[in-house]
């Protein structure tokens, strides 16, 4: 097709140049009758698009072709190239002065814009290439139908839609005005659309369209599934709106509770997967041995509300406690090895906690940079310290006070750095402040420790005779302790007047200790406790022993021969199991401490709005404005409160598999609350602050305490036997026996003495001194990371600094390039002009040269242009008899689309556009 | 019946509580109780006291040397809510910005924002000033004598704002209030306002000066002033006056017109 194609165009040639003549001729008539131009453009029409219909004709038939067609043909064509070859010459020299690329592309992207909003010119010569652009836009609109375009043609289409990528590409560091690079993009990137899709090779056109198109649909499905995977993060858009109401700080506390609901819910997975429904369901059931079923002399009142809301009862012998799991091997027909499940969940949650906190921690090190903040320090505040994420005009106003105080207190802090005469004072009331939250942390420590001692007063004597405040004493205490010690700090801290960022990291600190304090000295008091129970038990099991001497002693006096009597297992007298009172408590604690939380919330928060909302009407003052106002929201209390629950469901998840379901439960609920307590009731913070550096903060913190809970949980798990008549591991001396057993009875002999050797100090110490090792070289190559970063940011930096030196040079001499080229193109203008006028004299003698320009905006490259033809029919070798017109119009290359790379000039590069604004 | 321990805890909140409003506690001792025993004692009003301090201790003539005593009189001795110094400051600044010619003060009260503003006038200016309260007016009067001013530059008008406001153009032959203060009863500030508004007074580009809209206090004329949109304002914060602790605002509108 291609070669008969070509041998086509050869003929055309001829014809061409045999029409030529009368084609002027035909113009010129047309153009002298101007006024019935209207008539004529009808049939006009009508021909072109029998030309193009013919074409496709021809391109489907190739082989039989009539001469008249091809006539045809090579008129259309021929009235093409004519154009072109008048203006060969003149637009050689505009495109010099222009500067080539540009220039073209710009003509082309203006041709475009005409064909599209079909702009009847008025002249004649732009009507017939008006129809020529109606038959080309035809053409281009069956893109899907490739034939309708040359190879060549998409050939330049394609180096057309490159030239716009690169240019789309390179748009930012081109000197232009912000306007003009705009419009630019604009339109590059609209033409790239439009055409990018035609592009493609011979037969592969086709698939290469489709596979565009695919592309596209695939972007925009990846973009919806964006979209979704957001919508799909829990809470995402909750804790945005928040974030744009109170700013990052309060935001960083949402995203915190939801990472913890996240490890929450996989704790969770493990104990309910692993523990609790393994024994519920393949287990003995309730009331088949006695450590399942509730002892007689409780038995009355075990299904009380009062009992069950403090977890005993029912709720004492359930899955939810350690004492009731049986100490079975291997329950069930899946052969579940229990007591071994039950160890290694508690061992993997606390593992799993640790590799997860350490890791976030670590991936939050490499966010934060490594940067100075002390110096530039008015430059950091200029530029950085508006939050964008605010999205509140009250949030702004807020913060741009807080921006200004900030400036002013920058300006008095510089001001005072200088003078520092009031340093003594400064420190004298820092230390005078710590001086009194250790006051106050002692207080609140004894309080706890004397309330403790008194309730284990109350437990000797016996709960009944107390009230309910007196039973309840230790954790009331706590709560209120823990809820009204962070205000006091906070009052006191004011005495000490650091920035809120650092007074925000005191008030952790203070009200971590307060919580640490606190939470120590309910453990202490538990292994008083502990050891109480440990005591009693010891006597339980005498008397055990006895009872069931005595038992077995009447069975055999009265029948010998009778089968054993069966004892119901309520009636069983049993151990005190420490374990389960040790669940039990933590169960509790989190009960309180939650119940504190929302009634704290509700009251201290909710009614407070509401009250300072509705008197406001007919108070005196002004109740939003002046003393009670609204609350803000206290990041740093909520944020220990949670991390000081989780360290209380590290502890205790081990003796109440419940802990983490419950936990999940609240951390969902106060979800739900806080947002809402957020968006109803508090204001935003008055000195409102960035958080970008306190995530890993609140981590350090939960790995403290992780390491804090877990430390009492390992010391009874290790040291303290377990209790004889209740729990997995009953029977065994200590807890982790239960490893062993399972390697001796489950794995061949030969296991359990590697084992045993692996375990032997003599391999362990070297190990533990290997790794050791490894973490010195580990932390000091960090560090030695860590400056080359520093190296490299300050390369970076001083980098900037020259490339912003280059640009503005660049700048310059673009500038200067520019008034050069004005200076020659009015030189040219008029030289042009003469060219112009002479080359016309010569081809038609009519035109100026506007239409010139005009029409050639017009027709540039759409037409399949002649000479390309003649290359591809001929091949270079037989370009020679070519007229000479025509060779210089192929080596312009005037017609073609947007451009030809022409990277010869590029001095002149960017010159056209800026003569054009 | 409760605990001790559980009582104990509550110690903390009682601390806070009893730090964060001190400075409430010590402006109900200044205003209240000291005032009950000194009106008790002495048979004098605080103004007639205040004006007896004044007239001890100041240059008569020098509005600077008055201000001054009242300033230490109102901090060490008593409290009486003028404005201030601090947020007089922001008053003086706004009246040097400004430079009108005719000002209205509602409220002179014992005649410290008189003295104030009226040291700050440009010449050819003249300030009516407001006063509901007869013996109050007594003694303004006789402050703003001593300070130097004659009646042509401070003129002090004895009745209510609410009667003075529509009768100012007709009976005083004002066109346009460059600058109104309002220091007189919190509850009047959004009444008189609207008054002044319906008067035609206030042109585009008068400013008017609310005192004490967030302590004690008012809301009803600040949720009016955000909502209706005839004004360019904003909110000087500040401290109230003698205080340090108590935060209070003044208003400060500049009047735009119907756009």
């Amino acid at each position: 097709m291609r070669a008969s194609r070509a041998g086509e165009g050869g003929e055309e040639l001829q014809a061409e140049r045999r029409e030529k003549g009368r084609r002027k001729r035909a113009r010129s008539d047309q153009e002298a009758t101007g006024k019935e131009r209207d008539k004529e453009e009808q049939p006009k029409i009508k021909s072109s698009k029998a030309v193009k219909t013919r074409k496709n004709v021809k391109n489907e038939k190739t082989k039989e072709m009539e001469e008249k067609q091809e006539e045809e043909e090579g008129e259309a064509e021929e009235r093409n190239v004519k154009g072109k070859k008048k203006h060969g010459s003149a637009k050689k020299e505009t495109r010099e002065e222009d500067g080539g690329k540009r220039t073209v592309k710009e003509k082309a992207r203006e041709e475009k814009k005409k064909k599209r909003k079909k702009v009847v010119e008025t002249s004649s010569e732009q009507v017939t290439s008006e129809e020529d652009d109606n038959e080309e836009e035809d053409n281009e609109e069956k893109e899907v139908r490739p034939e309708s375009l040359t190879p060549e043609e998409l050939e330049m289409l394609k180096e057309a839609v490159d030239e716009r990528k690169k240019l789309i590409q390179g748009l930012r560091g081109k000197p232009w005005s912000m306007k003009k690079k705009l419009v630019t993009l604009r339109e590059s990137q609209e033409f790239v659309e439009k055409y990018e899709g035609a592009l493609g090779k011979g037969k592969g056109r086709k698939l290469y369209a489709y596979k565009v198109m695919m592309t596209k649909k695939w972007m925009k499905f990846q973009r919806d599934f964006e979209n979704f995977k957001t919508a799909c993060i829990p809470w995402e858009m909750k804790i945005k709106e928040i974030e744009s109401h109170f700013g990052s700080s309060v935001a960083s506390y949402f995203i915190f509770l939801r990472w913890m609901y996240g490890i929450n819910m996989i704790l969770f997975c493990l104990t309910f997967g692993l523990v609790m429904v393994p024994e519920a369901l393949m287990g003995r059931p309730y009331g088949t041995i006695p450590r399942k079923t509730v002892p007689r002399a409780e038995a009355a009142s075990a299904m009380d509300f009062a009992v069950l809301w403090d977890f005993g009862g029912y709720a004492q012998y359930s899955v939810l406690f350690y004492g009731y799991y049986n100490n079975q091997r291997a329950i069930g027909w899946l052969k579940f090895r229990m007591p071994l499940s039950y160890f290694l969940v508690g061992v993997g949650t606390v593992a799993y906690s640790y590799m997860v906190v350490i890791r976030t921690m670590a991936r939050n090190a490499n966010e934060s940079g490594v940067g100075d903040d002390n110096s530039f320090n008015f430059s950091w505040k200029m530029f950085t310290s508006w939050d964008y994420l605010i999205g509140n005009p009250e949030t702004a106003d807020n913060k741009f006070a807080s921006i200004t105080t900030s400036f002013k207190e920058a300006i008095l802090e510089e001001q005072e750095s200088r003078k520092d005469d009031n340093i003594h004072l400064t420190r004298f009331l820092r230390v005078l402040a710590n001086f009194l939250v250790l006051c106050c942390l002692a207080g609140s420590g004894y309080l706890i420790y004397f309330v403790v001692r008194r309730s284990q007063k109350f437990a000797l004597d016996g709960l009944e005779n107390h009230t309910w405040w007196e039973r309840n004493e230790v954790n009331m205490v706590m709560s209120l302790l823990g809820m009204f010690c962070p205000m006091l700090f906070d009052v006191i801290s004011a005495l000490e007047n650091y920035h809120p960022r650092v007074a925000l990291q005191w008030q952790l600190g203070r009200i971590f200790a307060l919580f640490l304090g606190n939470l120590y000295t309910f453990i202490i008091a538990l292994m008083d406790e502990i050891n109480l129970k440990r005591e009693e038990e010891k006597i339980i099991k005498f008397n055990i022993t006895t009872w069931e001497a005595s038992l077995y002693n009447s069975t055999v006096s009265e029948n010998s021969t009778a089968p054993p009597i069966t004892i119901q297992p309520a009636d069983v007298p049993r151990g005190p199991c420490w374990e389960t009172m040790v669940g039990q408590e933590f169960v509790r604690l989190i009960i309180s401490d939650t119940m504190t939380t929302y009634i704290t919330l509700l009251i201290g928060d909710f009614l407070r709005a509401v009250l300072v909302r509705f008197l406001n009407y007919c108070w005196c003052w002004d109740l939003e404005a002046g003393f009670p106002s609204y609350s803000e929201f206290d990041v740093s209390g909520n944020v220990l409160g949670l991390i000081f629950n989780q360290g209380m469901i590290w502890m205790g998840a081990f003796y109440a598999p419940c802990l983490p379901a419950l936990n999940v439960l609240r951390l969902h609920v106060s979800m739900y609350l806080q947002c809402w307590a957020v968006m109803c009731c508090n204001v935003p913070q008055e000195r409102v602050f960035k958080a970008s550096g306190s995530n890993n903060f609140y981590m350090a913190m939960l790995l403290v305490i992780l390491f804090l809970s877990t430390l009492p949980a390992i010391y009874t798990i290790v040291t303290i036997p377990p209790s004889f008549d209740c729990g997995p591991f009953s029977g065994k001396k200590r807890m982790f026996d239960v490893i062993q057993e399972t390697l001796e009875s489950d794995f061949p002999a030969w296991f359990s003495k590697v084992f045993s050797y692996a375990s032997n100090p003599g391999l362990v110490l070297p190990f533990i001194l290997l790794m050791v090792l490894a973490i010195y070289y580990l932390q000091s190559t960090s560090k030695s990371y860590k400056e080359a970063n520093v190296e490299l940011k300050k390369k970076l930096q001083t980098q900037n600094e020259e490339n912003k030196k280059k640009n503005k040079l660049a700048a310059l001499k673009a500038q200067t390039d520019l008034e050069e080229a004005r200076k020659t193109a009015s030189q040219s203008a008029e030289l042009h002009k003469n060219n112009s006028a002479s080359r016309q004299d010569q081809e038609d003698g009519e035109e100026d040269h506007g239409s010139c320009q005009r029409q050639y905006h017009n027709k540039n490259g759409r037409h399949p242009p002649p000479p390309v033809r003649d290359q591809d029919g001929q091949l270079p070798a037989t370009r020679a008899p070519v007229p000479r017109t025509y060779h210089h119009v192929n080596h312009g290359s005037p017609g073609y689309l947007p451009g030809f790379p022409r990277q010869s000039e590029p001095k002149m590069h960017r010159v056209p556009s800026l003569q054009r604004h | 019946m409760v605990s001790p321990a559980i009582a104990l805890a509550f110690i903390p909140l009682l601390l806070t509580v009893i730090i964060r409003s001190r400075f409430y506690f010590v402006l109900f001792y200044q205003a209240v109780l000291v005032r009950i025993w000194r009106d008790c004692v002495t048979g004098l009003s605080r103004e007639e006291r205040a004006y007896q301090y004044v007239l001890t201790h100041a240059i008569p003539g020098d509005p600077d040397s008055i201000l001054d005593a009242f300033d230490v009189w109102c901090s060490k001795v008593e409290f009486i809510s003028n404005i201030g110094p601090k947020k007089g400051q922001i008053l003086d600044r706004l009246m040097m910005e400004q430079s009108p010619l005719t000002v209205l003060e509602l409220g002179a009260h014992c005649g410290y924002s008189t003295v104030r503003i009226a040291r700050s006038l440009p010449m050819g200016a003249r300030l009516y000033s407001l006063e509901m309260d007869q013996r109050n007016a007594a003694i303004a009067e006789k402050i703003i004598r001593l300070a130097g001013f004659d009646d042509d530059t401070v003129e002090l008008i004895v009745s209510p704002s609410d009667e003075v406001i529509p009768r100012l153009r007709s009976d005083y032959g004002l066109e346009r209030l460059d600058f109104v203060f309002m220091d007189h009863w919190k509850k009047c500030y959004l009444p008189d306002l609207q008054m002044l508004e319906g008067s035609g007074l206030l042109g585009k580009g008068s400013m008017i000066m609310a005192d004490n809209v967030l302590f004690p206090g008012a809301p009803k004329f600040l949720r009016y002033i955000r909502k209706c949109g005839l004004y360019e304002w904003k909110v000087h914060r500040a401290t109230l006056e003698y205080s340090r602790g108590i935060r209070d605002g003044m208003a400060e509108l500049v009047f735009q017109g119907i756009k």
